[in-house]
């Protein structure tokens, strides 16, 4: 064990763990990554393209090198941040990317073939044979290089998704986000600070920094006990905001349980969509690297996670008692030395690349000196210093570098915004073309000096709230020293070795310069040519360092050589918790008939359409193909009488003096002629002139309709006739609403449905005389309920549809099978209700398809000409009006077979070109009162051609048929039955 | 009478009720509902002795309800008259503009809570994008809700009606009662 002092855990409750199956222990507070440096484990993983050993780099979300895998069976997460992981009793985490042992990887093999893995391998190396590429290549890279596994089960855990609002959101709880955050819940204002990390504090809680002279948590501590008091605060630990959208919307991930085992009940995280008038972005910076000759072995941590390993959490990397040594460019990497002496480790020194660097303490400083090599082959045991042209070995545990703070931008470079270089504190700011209402404040902002973060966070918490009008109070805030800050623009330590950059990638100094020499010369073109700030870091601890070195070999300073663009997310966010928590059959909300139990309960199968859900078919005990089912039930209404839910079809109440006059410009035919009490088919077309879609208008009273619509265009036909009324022809007096749920509407269909309605109507004549053909009537049945009658038929036959208030539907579905069951009523779903409209020739979706007219379907007469309508004049244009197709009828030739939907019409012999291509087959289907597979489809003058034999051709399958053009209405061409 | 049995929304013979925690939702099959527009140029009526609201306002009267629903345009219920007809009934007190029956077009649930506002602006906080803060007791909004689309109606701090297309009563069912026992339970 390598405890220090103090620290901020708490020993008294100490968690079990193991790491590759070995068990540890570890204590409440810790990360995965504290708890094992504490354990001694330093060697946690495996490069991603040489198989390097690794260890801990970081102490937050910028992580490159300490991936893992958390958790097993289906709960395994691969490539999760030990370092941000928290540590519970019972976690279990494993090693990556190596095969054998963590230890003894057998692919570090890869690390003396480095010089073949150099930038831009991959484009290189595997070009030849081609063939190679996805059985051979591929599958070997992605083993030899990578990160974890995913373990291919379904996560067992749920997710959730919600909405939060706020005055002003305060993105990290540190210095500046607490004092942000105290300055506006002090206001009244509405404020939600979150923070990534699971105890509020930030860098104060990792620095030594004293607070009103005692120990920075104390004062945080009181901070957070004032916010959490304040009913206008909301704290929010363990969450990510990952990205800045717009109009103030930020999302955010609440790692509801990733602190737990198992979630249990709850979720595992949470998706937040925050809506905020203004954000404080106080998400802090982050510490850059200087990249040197075998920078990468275990035990070289940045400084600042150095100090927050010894003062956080009481541990250090390395062999306990070795001395540790500090290589910095400037004053910051000092505090790591004091730091560690204060708690009593022995230090090496610091080496400072200044020549004039002064100590802070009593400890030696080899100034104008760099670290030019290390040792060590699964930890750092020695490093070279090189000063003046004299290298020197020194034994050492463990090496921190200090190369200067990167002030975190990301969120702040969303919206396109550009960070901006400032050359006093060598580092990028947040530009001022960032999202609206967002203000950094500050290490974020380049404010990073405990005090002047205080401030800057009471400053930028002030100008958000005067942004939306409310006056922020005085906050006192504790006395704070900010320490020396001075820096030399040292970026990497020149040398033939390879110096890493990107730990994540494997990108090193020569990588950089061999992407130059190869012409790379745009940041992006780099990014891509080196992966360099890919994966799952991003390049947190990497990318200014690698500009640095690429405006180095250009010859160009580091703002003209420009940062690469910044997208969501700041951190991975999971694709569970991405979907919002809805899986399977809540994925999407279904919709469901009025009759769906009484359906289910008689066995139906159902369909989607659209949100809908609507019964198939019927299937009966013995029948064995669905097709003696449909054909059953398609049977049944051309000899008997069939029923079927048709709820589904839209169906849009129009009101008001000018209804009449309104629906004349929204149908193409005319419609304001239509008498009281009866129906007339519609047809809708687009504003190009082509159909759009077709139904029933109703008129029930001399200023009341009732429009239908095909299920699928119910919502799509409303918002068009609302779109009509509001910006057309806003003078019209009309009033429309749907009504698509208020009521079941049951088609009863077939030669026996008027006997079977005359059963439950309540005293309404239904003769053919007093309720013909396209009559329609409010009456009542079944002893007084409210209905609505229609008599139109889809199906060719004497048939009507029914409505009645939804409640009753299902009560109205059994009542009809009770009262019919002499005259065979059946009940038949969509199946059957596809067979008999083919039939019949009547047109759906797949003859109405958006590229298709009303000439086509042979209804060219129906877009009056005595008046204007949506799409008349486009449907007179030249081509438009020329369109030759019309809908046929087509049989199979010869030996009967089903003609396949889709299938291309050719003249026989002819060759299979574009430009030999007569029309299309819509619809297809077996019928069983033909005798024979049907089809519909749409022919180059199609309606002058009956008995013509073409071929029916579907190239992609090799299939192709004779068939005989007939006419589209295989049943009662007249339409005897219907009006009978 | 007619002697064909009614079911709820949600498939029931009588209206479903859950508890989680200090929530509470319940299945209101007994709101008679109709929409009540305005003929162009037209002045509102005031059923039953209701004030229609404005923009995102709903009123609630000792018989009657009302909430806005687009301009000129407002739902009006009634509890207790589910099964009856409740657009003629509205018709004969809102003469001269357009109503529609609407009570089997929606389906209303309703959530209470015994524990004041609270616990329903953490329920609303899972599934709709408003914030709790601008729907206080007379507010109404149309939202989406799940990839449904829904009114909310709050009626006090602690009873906030969500009214969806009776086809996704299920669906929304599951969407209520999962959050509340999420939080809740």
């Amino acid at each position: 064990m390598t405890r220090l002092t103090g620290g901020l855990i708490d020993r008294d409750t100490p968690l079990d763990f193991t790491f590759n199956g070995r068990s540890y222990t570890g204590f409440a507070g810790d990360t995965l990554a504290s708890a094992l440096m504490a354990n001694g484990v330093d060697l946690v993983g495996r490069s991603f393209k040489y198989h390097r050993p690794r260890g801990v780099f970081a102490a937050g979300s910028e992580e490159p090198n300490a991936l893992v895998t958390l958790r097993e069976g289906a709960r395994a997460e691969p490539n999760t941040r030990a370092t941000v992981a928290e540590l519970y009793a019972g976690l279990t985490a494993r090693s990556q990317n190596h095969v054998g042992t963590l230890e003894r990887d057998l692919l570090a093999v890869n690390d003396l073939l480095s010089p073949m893995f150099a930038a831009g391998f991959y484009y290189k190396t595997f070009m030849w044979p081609r063939a190679f590429w996805e059985k051979l290549y591929e599958p070997a890279i992605r083993r030899a290089a990578g990160l974890g596994a995913l373990s291919l089960e379904p996560d067992p855990d749920a997710y959730d998704k919600g909405f939060l609002h706020c005055d002003l959101l305060v993105i990290g709880a540190g210095a500046a986000g607490l004092a942000a955050a105290l300055t506006a819940g002090r206001a009244g204002a509405r404020v939600i600070l979150a923070d990534e990390d699971f105890r509020p504090g930030g860098r104060l809680l990792s620095e030594s920094d004293l607070l009103d002279e005692a120990p920075a948590s104390d004062w945080v501590a009181a901070v957070h006990a004032e916010l959490a008091a304040l009913p206008n605060v909301r704290i929010m630990p363990r969450t990510t905001v990952f990205g800045v959208y717009d109009h103030g919307i930020y999302g955010a991930v609440e790692r509801v349980a990733d602190h737990l085992p198992t979630p249990g009940d709850g979720v595992r995280q949470t998706l937040w969509r925050i809506t905020a008038k203004r954000a404080v972005l106080a998400a802090g910076a982050i510490e850059r690297h200087i990249p040197f000759a075998d920078n990468d072995r275990p035990g070289i941590l940045l400084a600042g996670a150095m100090r927050a390993y010894a003062n956080r959490w009481a541990t250090l990397p390395g062999r306990a008692g070795a001395p540790v040594a500090v290589f910095t460019n400037g004053d910051d990497g000092h505090r790591t030395a004091l730091d560690l002496r204060a708690k009593g480790v022995p230090l090496l020194g610091v080496v400072d690349t200044r020549e004039h660097a002064q100590a802070f303490g009593d400890y030696e400083v080899f100034r104008g000196a760099t670290v030019t090599g290390t040792r060590g082959r699964r930890g750092v045991t020695a490093i070279e210093i090189t000063r003046g042209g004299k290298a020197k070995w020194h034994d050492v545990g463990a090496l921190a570098v200090a190369g200067g703070w990167n002030p975190n931008v990301h969120l702040a470079s969303h919206h396109r915004g550009r960070p901006v270089w400032n050359p006093d504190l060598l580092a990028f700011v947040p530009g001022a073309d960032g999202p609206r209402g967002l203000f950094p404040a500050g290490a974020a902002a380049g404010q990073g000096g405990t005090g002047a973060a205080l401030a800057d966070g009471v400053r930028a918490a002030t100008a958000a709230l005067a942004d939306i009008g409310v006056t922020a109070p005085e906050v006192t805030l504790p006395a704070a020293t900010d320490f020396a800050s001075a820096q030399a623009a040292f970026w990497h330590v020149p040398g033939k070795r390879r110096a890493w950059v990107d730990f994540q990638n494997d990108v090193t100094v020569k990588d950089i310069t061999l992407a130059h020499n190869e012409n790379m010369r745009s940041v992006e073109h780099l990014k891509r040519w080196t992966t360099l700030g890919m994966a799952t870091d991003q390049g947190k601890t990497a990318n200014i360092s690698a500009l640095a070195v690429m405006a180095e070999i250009t010859g160009r300073t580091i703002p003209e050589t420009g940062t690469t663009v910044f997208r969501p997310p700041y951190t991975g966010v999971s694709l569970s918790v991405l979907g919002g928590g809805d899986t399977g059959k809540h994925f999407r909300p279904e919709r469901l008939t009025p009759t769906h139990d009484w359906a289910a309960a008689q066995g139906a199968t159902f369909t989607e359409v659209g949100a809908w859900l609507r019964a198939q078919m019927f299937p009966r005990a013995g029948e064995d193909h669905w097709r003696t089912t449909v054909d059953r039930e398609a049977r049944a209404v051309r000899s008997a009488v069939g029923i079927c839910d048709v709820t589904t079809l839209g169906k849009i109440d129009v009101q008001g003096t000018d209804a009449a006059e309104f629906l004349n410009r929204v149908y193409a035919n005319m419609m304001a002629t239509l008498k009281v009490g009866r129906v007339r088919y519609g047809l809708m077309l687009r504003e190009d002139g082509h159909l759009y879609d077709d139904g029933t208008c109703a008129r029930l009273g001399e200023d009341h309709f009732v429009v239908t619509t095909t299920t699928a265009n119910a919502g799509p036909v409303y918002r068009n006739m609302e779109f009509a009324h509001q910006c057309l022809w806003p003078e019209l007096d009309v009033q429309m609403i749907s009504t698509t749920d208020a009521w079941a509407q049951i088609a009863v269909a077939g030669p026996k449905s008027r006997t079977l309605l005359e059963r439950i109507v309540d005293d309404t004549d239904l003769s053919n005389e007093a309720f013909p053909f396209m009559a329609c009537a409010e009456l009542t049945i079944c002893d007084g309920l409210r209905a609505r009658l229609f008599r139109i038929s889809f199906s060719g036959e004497l048939a009507y549809e029914l409505a009645v208030p939804a409640r009753y539907g299902a009560a109205l579905m059994a009542r009809l099978m009770e009262a019919g069951e002499d005259l065979g009523v059946t009940p038949y779903g969509t199946e059957a209700l596809g067979v008999l409209r083919i039939e019949k020739g009547h047109a759906t979706g797949a003859e109405i398809t958006g590229q298709t007219t009303a000439s086509m379907l042979g209804l060219g007469k129906m877009v009056s000409v005595k008046k204007d309508s949506i799409g008349a004049v486009m449907s007179r244009r030249e081509g438009l009006a020329a369109e030759a197709r019309r809908l046929v009828g087509l049989k199979p030739v010869g030996d009967d077979a089903p003609i396949p939907a889709g299938s291309h019409l050719f003249i026989k012999g002819a060759s299979r070109t574009l430009e030999t291509d007569q029309g299309w087959v819509t619809s297809a289907c077996y019928s069983p009162g033909v005798g024979s597979h049907i089809a519909l489809g749409y022919l180059e003058h199609g309606d002058t051609r009956m008995g013509e034999v073409i071929v029916a051709a579907n190239p992609l399958e090799g299939q192709e048929m004779a068939v005989e053009v007939v006419s589209p209405h295989f049943v009662d061409p007249e339409g005897v039955r219907l009006r009978d | 009478m007619t002697d064909l049995t009614p079911v709820t929304a949600l498939g029931d013979a009588t209206a479903r009720q859950a508890r989680f925690g200090a929530l509470r939702l319940a299945e209101r099959p007994d709101v008679g509902l109709a929409s009540l527009a305005l003929r162009k140029g037209g002045s509102a009526p005031a059923p039953f002795g209701l004030v229609l609201p404005g923009p995102g306002k709903a009123v609630f009267g000792e018989k009657a309800s009302a909430y806005w629903t687009g301009p000129d345009q407002w739902m009006i219920e009634v509890p207790g008259q589910g099964t009856g007809d409740f657009a003629a009934a509205l018709r004969e007190v809102a003469p001269g503009v357009s109503i529609t029956e609407q009570t089997d077009g929606f389906t209303v649930f309703e959530v209470t809570s015994d524990s004041g506002g609270a616990s329903i602006d953490a329920l609303m906080a899972k599934l709709v994008n408003v914030d709790p803060a601008a729907l206080g007791p007379g507010r109404a909004t149309r939202t989406g809700l799940h990839h449904m689309t829904v009114f909310l109606v709050r009626r006090s701090q602690d009873r906030l009606d969500v009214i969806a297309m009776r086809s996704f009563a299920r669906a929304l069912w599951h969407a209520l009662s999962v959050a509340a026992e999420r939080l809740e339970g």
